[in-house]
């Protein structure tokens, strides 16, 4: 009943809606801003908290996060440039569904989804933060090598037809995870002398190389000048249609949970996996690629429970699952609170007002996302030109803000350039990505592991996460490959008859 | 020497003068109105804080406006070339702690730790060994001899780190070999602390807090020189009978040639800032223990940590 209170008193004592509204609104248009990721459209807010009461700073900053996973969908499907990391997989079907003139309906769908996302991980955040609280617990080196090699066998399904290439881009992104600091001995690695590299590349830096800067360089090089020439209007699923959304719905709210529980890459590896198990499980897996609703369904779902489960090991112990939470986590150790399980009894104003914030904002999502998106379409609709030259002052001013680097801006111009090569050839950079995101925790935990068995394999499979998890990955792996064969044969058979 | 001779002169006259002069409350007189504190810490990061809560006390002793400067990157090399291009006029000083003295022995750095003069230190941060409360370990003797007997797991927070460095020198002194694996930062290490995976961990108390409230963790030992204001029952890791202390200090650097009337208003405020009965309240929730080191002593301090760690790096291969 005391929690009740103290609920009451923040929904009507303090404007503690306001707060939440407008991060909700500033994490929509950061997020739809491509370049400018949630972790990025959070930290440039943050400064701005500093003079705030500490439940309104971290409300208005966990709702930005919870905007931002919606926004990041809006250029994801109008051009093709995902705004935020966790939204790359929303491009496949979503972009898809535009091409078709369906563009309205993909935005419905992305909206709707992040609001059943958030709803059940608010869900697991409120009801089971402290039984799931294990999970993080649960997880030893050897599990997170096994969660990085089931991340990692997700690229044999991902390389649209060309295994060869889509395993040579992998390679290659592992090979850009292997830079900085060893992760066990401490050794520099390709760093060539240079303090910037000491800390790795950041994932966020290729991410926004490889999509935003090469889209726009591909951009430049079309005719078309125009912007995206039409008139969009959310429109959200019928009944039927959210039907038909729930099977996929449901995967993206399972892996997203999992994967906001456990460190590792945040929404986009959840966004991946979930964008992949929907395939899988579907009824219509061919639409897959060529504009499925579900396609787009599975990633926003899945990274919109990311922002509210990624909160569950936050709060329990301190520990952030992504860049963004880690930003969530600098709010709250400037206003003094520490997290941890006294942070539920000492400060509970600020833990049931986080709550409380959520909940609003994922219910004002749908309202504020239909207001919003005339703005939001308004400027992805400028002439292209000045479209892609205000996107690329904005994200290099962004990757700017991040760590006030040159060397930064060096490393995604770069990126980009790479991108931009990759796509002329044909090689797809989605496993790429996968290997800068994975790449060091498989390295490390694997590692990790051995040092601590002496060098003696069998410690994988004492752990019984890790034999599960490695065990779905061959399946995965095996899975793929057969319908990779499969469909070869079936386009020779195909070529015979004809 | 000469200019040695001159300052030491200068401060010796000044401190005469000061002496006679001294009041104890109102602010004294700065050369610079304002005065930026540089860090590499991102906002909300521990030496972010540490300077933030500072600067909000520092203007009840110092007559001027104290702001932070947020430099990151480079893992503080960019920080530290913001300083030594800074006047060394006492407008602007930089946040240490050993991260300045790991990046400048690990990388060509522009500008290194031996570029920039030390002003004065504030603090010491407790590194403990801890351990998980149900576990089988009881006293760091209990670790040593399971080191002893079959194979040690022990953690450390990041690679070349002070945290790994304290590790491997307890080894050596203890006579074993247990592995000592490094981890993604003191929350990753704390996990695997509490599942089992290792036998104990170094790290620092405020990232421990939560779990130690909780009753979750034990602590075994320090490696401070003495025992811990907080945490009187805990012994040193001296005491345990392993001859190993280390100081993780923090203070503020200024840009080289700093001239004696700055540093000799630091020297004496900073002590009255540490018995600021406001500020002690803050900082011992931090678990900070004060460490005043002066502007004199605090030069050798800082060269023989680095050459400590430069050994340390070099023994462990990291460095050649």
């Amino acid at each position: 009943m005391h929690s009740l209170g103290i609920a009451f008193d923040l929904l009507f004592g303090s404007p503690i809606i306001l707060y939440s509204i407008i991060g909700l609104t500033w994490g929509i248009v950061g997020g739809s801003l491509p370049g400018i990721s949630a972790s990025i459209t959070m930290a440039l807010l943050l400064p701005f908290t500093y003079g705030m009461a500490p439940v309104q700073a971290i409300v208005m900053l966990a709702c930005t996060y919870i905007g931002a996973e919606y926004g990041g969908s809006i250029p994801a499907i109008l051009i093709r440039t995902p705004g935020t990391n966790s939204a790359a997989a929303t491009v496949i079907d979503g972009y898809e569904m535009k091409r078709q003139g369906r563009a309205g309906e993909a935005l419905g769908i992305s909206l709707w989804s992040g609001v059943i996302g958030s709803l059940f991980g608010l869900l697991m955040l409120v009801v089971m933060t402290e039984p799931l609280s294990w999970v993080a617990l649960a997880f030893k080196p050897t599990s997170y090598f096994a969660l990085g090699i089931l991340g990692l066998s997700v690229i044999a399904s991902m390389t649209n037809g060309s295994l060869l290439k889509g395993l040579a881009a992998a390679v290659v992104g592992l090979m850009i995870a292997t830079v900085g600091t060893d992760p066990i001995s401490g050794v520099t690695r390709f760093t060539f002398g240079s303090p910037e590299l000491l800390g790795g590349v950041e994932p966020v830096l290729i991410m926004i190389g490889v999509f935003a800067v090469s889209e726009l360089m591909m951009q430049s090089g079309s005719k078309g000048l125009g912007g995206i020439g039409e008139q969009v209007r959310v429109r959200l699923p019928s009944l039927s249609m959210m039907n038909r959304l729930k099977r996929s719905q449901f995967i993206g709210c399972l892996l997203g949970t999992f994967e906001g529980l456990t460190p590792g890459g945040g929404g986009s590896i959840a966004a991946f996996l979930s964008y992949n198990e929907a395939r899988r499980w579907s009824k219509e897996p061919e639409k897959f690629g060529k504009g499925s609703e579900e396609g787009v369904a599975a990633p926003e779902t899945a990274n919109n429970t990311v922002a509210s489960a990624a909160l569950i090991p936050l709060l329990s112990f301190g520990i952030p699952s992504s860049n963004s939470t880690a930003v969530l986590l600098g709010g709250l150790l400037i206003h003094g609170l520490l997290p941890g399980p006294r942070l539920f009894e000492q400060n509970a104003d600020v833990v049931v007002g986080l709550y409380l914030g959520s909940f609003i904002a994922t219910l004002a999502q749908i309202l504020v996302g239909i207001l919003l998106l005339p703005f939001c379409v308004w400027l992805v609709n400028r002439p292209r030109a000045y479209l892609a030259g205000f996107i690329l002052a904005l994200i290099l001013s962004g990757i700017f803000t991040l760590n006030t680097s040159l060397f930064d801006l060096g490393i995604a111009l770069g990126m980009g350039l790479v991108g931009y090569l990759m796509r002329r050839a044909g090689y797809p950079f989605l496993p790429l990505i996968l290997g800068v995101v994975l790449g060091h925790m498989v390295e490390s935990s694997y590692r990790r592991s051995l040092l601590l068995s002496g060098g003696d394999h069998t410690i994988f499979l004492e752990d019984p996460i890790a034999v599960g998890l490695l065990i779905a990955s061959t399946i995965f792996v095996t899975l793929s490959l057969v319908r990779e064969f499969r469909d070869a044969r079936n386009a020779k058979l195909k070529d015979v008859h004809a | 020497m000469r200019h040695l001779a001159i300052a030491t002169a200068v401060a010796a006259s000044l401190s005469a003068w000061s002496a006679t002069h001294a009041v104890a409350q109102t602010p004294v007189d700065y050369p610079q109105k304002v005065v930026t504190l540089v860090t590499h810490s991102s906002p909300g990061g521990g030496s972010d804080v540490f300077l933030r809560e500072m600067a909000k006390h520092l203007p009840k002793y110092v007559k001027a406006t104290f702001i932070v400067e947020n430099v990151q990157g480079g893992s503080g090399a960019r920080a530290i070339s913001r300083l030594a291009a800074a006047p060394a006029d006492g407008s602007v000083f930089y946040a240490t702690t050993p991260t300045y003295i790991y990046t400048s022995l690990l990388s060509k750095v522009q500008h290194g730790y031996k570029d920039v003069e030390p002003l004065a230190n504030f603090f010491t941060d407790s590194e403990v060994i801890y351990t998980r409360a149900d576990g089988p370990f009881k006293t760091l003797k209990d670790v040593i001899d399971k080191a002893k007997s079959t194979r040690g797991r022990w953690g450390a927070a990041n690679p070349a780190s002070l945290e790994r460095q304290a590790a491997e020198q307890l080894k050596k002194a203890a006579g074993v070999s247990p592995a000592v694996v490094s981890h993604e930062g003191g929350g990753d290490l704390m996990i695997n602390v509490l599942n089992g995976t290792l036998d104990i961990g170094v790290g620092e108390i405020p990232e421990l807090r939560p779990q130690l409230e909780a009753g979750k963790i034990r602590l075994l030992a320090t490696f401070d020189p003495q025992r811990m204001e907080a945490f009187p029952a805990i012994p040193t890791v001296k005491e345990s009978g392993y001859p190993v202390a280390l100081e993780k200090f923090r203070g503020l650097a200024g840009p080289k040639g700093l001239p004696a009337e700055i540093t000799k208003i630091w020297d004496e405020t900073v002590p009255k800032v540490l018995a600021d009965p406001e500020y002690q309240k803050v900082y011992k929730t931090e678990s900070l223990v004060p460490n005043f080191i002066p502007h004199d002593k605090y030069q050798g301090f800082i060269q023989n940590f680095g050459s400590t760690t430069e050994t340390f790096l070099k023994e462990s291969g990291v460095l050649k």
